[in-house]
């Protein structure tokens, strides 16, 4: 039993909707604030060097994006080559198709997760636990492995080559359902058990108690589903063959040659390839640390 | 899913795919995923599948389609265009997958050793055997007891690019015959600091083909027996180059993940040991005015008292896959491409063929761009190209093992005799016991 | 393991009805992911392991050989340098990333103007193109003209590592840069996970007197508790599997110091065709990270139940 089950069974309504700081460190002196930004900029520059490098070569020709030493502002900027990459390879289509396929499988994934970790933690049935452990076994093997055999199979069901087989291969993953039950394990048992007293059935209470209460789980799975899956060249590589079905991960591998690559282009695609998902961090942040009482129980 | 050839299991096989059918269908039926419709052929008109890399960064597919489809116009050729990267990767699975693509192109001749071992591959001795193919560089790496599976339609081969700029305001003549020291010593000679930028004398990139197919051409040593002292001369000439200064160290080239196109366009080397097939590259990169370099060729330095010039090198090739759908029109398009026709259509735009004839060396020196030097032109011709890398069964297991050693030695981590003695050993040991 | 609070309702004389329908309950809402689940993950994966004990080159018939590749796999010197290299880099990789990723979570979990800024930073190495974050890591990581270097030298070490081009160094270059790229996806759990604690007991606590020290050891641990365990489960697993970064960051090089297991299992089957002796070491990676994971269920479990 988790530490959080000692605590008074109502606390998680009695919440105030502020979010779960610990206290008064945000508050703090002048001098203290100054402090923490001084400190979270040190760290904010260091993380950020790989993406200022990134945009930098995306504003170079193909040949200076090595050169040594390192120039961290390129002589001339070749701001067109933001406009030749849409000439070059048909981006908005592959930025489509990546689209495409991360809100389907994030939304599928969403769904079947939280549905089958509601019936891991909540619902006790005879060979649960050993199930879970074949879900959170298969984790453990490195997609090499079973990769050939996937492929045999999605070939003798007519599916390679299709986005049929990127999604069924990717939207029931065991990732999201141990996400999940994880977080559903940390929400008193009482709460149900309460909601059952009161009539309601399993379902009801998966969808009007634990589904609400476990926005923030739902926001980091919902964002690490849809990174994972923009981000993914190996799946799309080995299942898309038609140019026209490519995703843009495979749309900027094609600037690298047999004996050589355009590293300014590939860096230019990069860039464009992250500002979406950067809006979908920043919108979806809110959510994971928006306290969860405000979206609780009534 | 495994035996598909026992009764059983296909048995079980069968029944699971249905199974698996029904429900894909069913639990999935909600929009339209993009297939591959492939245009239906009608009028004994055939589409040919043929895989290729990177389309559109290749120019010598679409040359070759071109000139294949207006002799033939009753076949039409459809490219499968796959990742440069990881295209060994890709063919590999979809041949395991019992893939239908006609033709399939073997980007080295490694990968045609396990593909044609495995099987996989339809057997075209007769094409080979046919009185055209007899000028073919390259054909003999393709031959498998006596049998071929592939036939070569681009040869490669390793010279050396210079800088003409560099040479000029040094004083030095073209480099028309050198042996290792004269580079080396030219090379030291050539480094200096112009503007508080290094000009290295020579680039020599990473790979260990730089120094170890080289010294197997040279030599005549075999780099699948299991004793590599022949390596011994050119590992001293390479880390002198380092030590002293004269070309980039290799840590520093492999940190910096240094491209040999970079160094070479910008002028950070007045020399570069280089295959034929960054010619085409460089013209590009000059017409499109990315470099403003001034360059030419030379024929591969030698080892002294050798006689004539020996290098390195390896042909690209096209094979028909064994399930091919149309392996007639298949195998047209492969005697097509290592034909006379289809060495002109690559010829054009700056590949190099796999059919040699002096017509076809005039075509490629008058493509624009091309430095037209004498010393340029006896480069192109060299007289001993050998295979990069012998092919047997054990080829892919010493090339790792080489390879391994090869960084230990260049980072400095072992001299190069004890890197050679744990190259004989773990040959010997790990993949000829 | 899986374990659930157990008011006194279960402990009541369990009625056969409620059992199945408890069943019926639970399978219902597994099944729609397990039937995607057990189609396109379970049934291949059991069919390449079973390809462990076969020789199969994909084309050939294939051939049982029973624990031939087992037995191949304990002399055969790469697998033994590869799975040496694998156990580093998880030692490293686990503990750095968890305090890195825990250390973020509590400092961006705050209110100041301008988080969400800081947190997208945070988040960005992971988000960034891996080409590019190898390319730059291996930039500040050069030996000569390196900001890190040149750093040492300036701090009066006289030798400083040779980093990727070194066999000693290099695995550290290649976990210090995985720990940077992974603390921002780890970061985000424990940002969710912090959301699960009261803001009650810190104000208890506070009256209480205990100072921050004593509340982060007292309160926010604790309560992290079913969050650290999936983030420790899921870093254990992914450590053990490591390959994108390795493969473009050093290949595997110098030599063999940064060969880990995925990669050899890439190499001898999708690359070598060996998909028998491939499976073979998959099923012996498979085993020791089920075997940790389990290990680490029962001191979840242990400590749970204190």
């Amino acid at each position: 039993m988790t530490a959080l089950h000692d605590a008074p069974p109502a606390a998680a309504q009695r919440r105030p909707p502020a979010g779960a700081e610990d206290g008064d460190r945000s508050g703090g002196s002048p001098l203290r604030r100054a402090l923490a930004y001084l400190t979270l900029t040190v760290l904010a520059v260091l993380v950020l060097v790989p993406f200022a490098w990134m945009v930098s070569s995306a504003l170079k020709r193909d040949n200076e994006v090595f050169a040594v030493p390192i120039q961290w502002i390129p002589r001339e900027l070749r701001w067109s080559n933001f406009v030749e990459i849409w000439e070059r390879i048909p981006l908005l289509t592959y930025l489509g198709n990546s689209a495409f396929l991360s809100v389907t499988i994030t939304l599928l994934q969403l769904l079947t997760g939280s549905f089958a970790a509601y019936g891991f933690a909540k619902v006790r049935f005879p060979g649960r636990d050993a199930l879970f452990v074949a879900y959170i076994a298969t984790i453990a093997v490195p997609w090499q492995a079973y990769m050939v055999p996937q492929y045999i199979m999605m070939q003798k069901a007519d599916l390679t080559n299709t986005y049929w087989a990127i999604i069924l291969l990717q939207a029931f993953g065991a990732f999201g359902v141990f996400l999940m039950r994880q977080y559903y394990m940390s929400i008193p048992d009482d709460l149900c058990e309460a909601a059952r007293i009161d009539g309601l059935s399993e379902y009801g209470i998966y969808w009007r108690i634990i589904l609400p209460l476990s926005k923030p789980a739902l926001a980091s799975l919902a964002l690490l589903t849809f990174v994972n899956t923009w981000n993914d060249y190996m799946g799309p590589f080995i299942y898309l063959t038609s140019n026209e079905l490519w995703t843009v991960q495979l749309g900027l591998r094609s600037f690298v040659g047999q004996y050589d690559a355009e590293y300014a282009m590939m860096m230019t695609g990069a860039v464009l390839s992250v500002l979406p998902i950067l809006v979908i961090f920043l919108l979806g942040q809110r959510y994971f640390i928006r306290g969860i009482a405000t979206s609780g129980l009534k | 899913m495994i035996a598909s050839n026992t009764p059983g299991r296909a048995g079980v096989r069968r029944h699971l795919m249905k199974t698996l059918g029904v429900a894909a269908a069913l639990s999935l039926a909600v929009t339209a995923c993009g297939g591959s419709a492939e245009p239906a052929s009608g009028g004994g008109n055939v589409t040919l599948t043929v895989t290729v890399w990177n389309l559109a960064k290749t120019p010598e597919f679409k040359a070759l389609f071109d000139a294949f489809q207006q002799a033939n116009p009753t076949i039409k050729i459809q490219p499968v265009d796959i990742l440069a990267d990881d295209y060994a990767e890709k063919v590999t699975t979809m041949l395991a997958g019992g893939d239908d693509t006609d033709v399939i192109t073997m980007k080295n001749v490694t990968d045609y050793s396990r593909y044609s071992s495995r099987g996989q591959l339809l057997e075209i001795t007769d094409l080979a055997k046919s009185a055209d193919t007899a000028k073919l560089a390259g054909l003999d790496a393709f031959k498998v007891s006596d049998k071929y599976f592939a036939l070569p339609y681009r040869q490669d081969f390793w010279l050396l690019y210079y800088n003409k700029t560099y040479f000029d305001k040094a004083g030095v003549k073209a480099p028309a015959a050198l042996t290792w020291d004269e580079y080396a010593k030219l090379a030291q000679q050539l480094t200096k600091t112009e503007g508080g930028k290094k000009v290295y004398g020579t680039y020599q990139h990473t790979w260990r083909s730089v120094v170890q197919a080289i010294a197997a051409a040279q030599t005549g040593g075999d780099q699948l027996s299991g004793d590599y002292s022949f390596f011994a001369d050119q590992y001293a000439t390479t880390l002198g180059l380092q030590k002293s200064g004269a070309a980039l160290d290799f840590g520093t080239a492999m940190a910096q993940k240094s491209d040999y196109r970079t160094m070479f366009e910008t002028g950070a080397t007045a020399m570069m040991p280089m295959g034929t097939w960054y010619i085409s590259g460089i013209l590009e990169a000059k017409a499109n005015g990315k470099t403003d370099v001034d360059w030419a060729l030379a024929p591969m330095p030698q080892r002294p008292g050798g006689t004539g010039v020996t290098t390195f090198g390896s042909p690209t090739a096209f094979a028909v896959n064994k399930k091919a759908e149309h392996a007639d029109a298949a195998k047209k398009f492969v005697q097509f491409a290592a034909g006379k026709a289809g060495a002109e259509a690559i010829t054009k735009v700056g590949v190099v063929p796999a059919l040699q004839s002096p017509e076809i060396t005039d075509t490629y020196f008058s493509i624009k761009g091309m430095p037209t030097d004498e010393v340029s032109k006896k480069a192109f011709a060299p007289d001993k190209v050998v295979l990069e890398m012998p092919v047997s069964e054990h080829t892919s297991d010493i090339d790792t093992i080489l390879k391994e050693e090869h960084e230990l030695i260049m980072v400095g981590d072992k001299s190069a005799a004890d890197g050679i003695r744990s190259m004989n050993e773990r040959v010997k040991s790990e993949v000829l016991n | 393991m899986a374990h659930v609070a157990t008011p006194p309702a279960t402990t009541a004389p369990p009625h056969r009805r409620r059992a199945w329908r408890d069943i019926l309950i639970g399978w219902s809402f597994i099944l729609p992911n397990f039937v995607g689940f057990a189609l396109f993950t379970l049934i291949p994966m059991v069919a390449a392991f079973a390809l462990a004990f076969l020789d199969w080159d994909s084309y050939s018939t294939p051939e049982w050989v029973g624990l031939d590749n087992f037995q191949r796999l304990f002399s055969d010197e790469n697998f033994h340098v590869a799975l040496r290299n694998t156990l580093y880099y998880a030692l490293g990789h686990i503990p750095l990333t968890l305090v890195a990723a825990l250390g973020l979570a509590i400092a961006l979990n705050r209110k100041l103007r301008g988080v969400a800024f800081f947190r997208t930073a945070a988040f960005f190495p992971y988000i960034t193109s891996l080409v590019a974050v190898a390319i730059v890591w291996n930039m500040l990581f050069n030996p000569t003209a390196g900001p890190i270097n040149q750093l040492l030298e300036a701090l009066g070490v006289a030798h400083p590592p040779k980093w990727v081009a070194s066999t000693d160094w290099a695995m550290p270059a290649v976990i210090v840069t995985s720990v940077w790229r992974d603390m921002g996806y780890y970061m985000v759990l424990y940002l969710a996970g912090l959301q699960t604690i009261p803001k009650e007991y810190y104000e208890a606590a506070r009256v209480d007197g205990a100072n921050a020290w004593q509340r982060f050891w007292g309160i926010t641990l604790p309560c992290l508790r079913p969050t650290t365990f999936f983030v420790v489960v899921m870093l254990t697993i992914q450590s053990f599997k490591v390959l994108d970064l390795i493969v473009v960051m050093t290949d595997g090089g110098p030599g063999r110091s940064t060969l880990v297991l995925s990669q050899l299992i890439y190499r001898e089957g999708i690359i070598e065709g060996k998909f028998g002796y491939s499976s073979a070491i998959a099923l012996v990676l498979f085993v020791i990270v089920l075997t940790v994971t389990v290990v680490q269920f029962r001191i979840n479990e242990r400590r749970s139940a204190r």
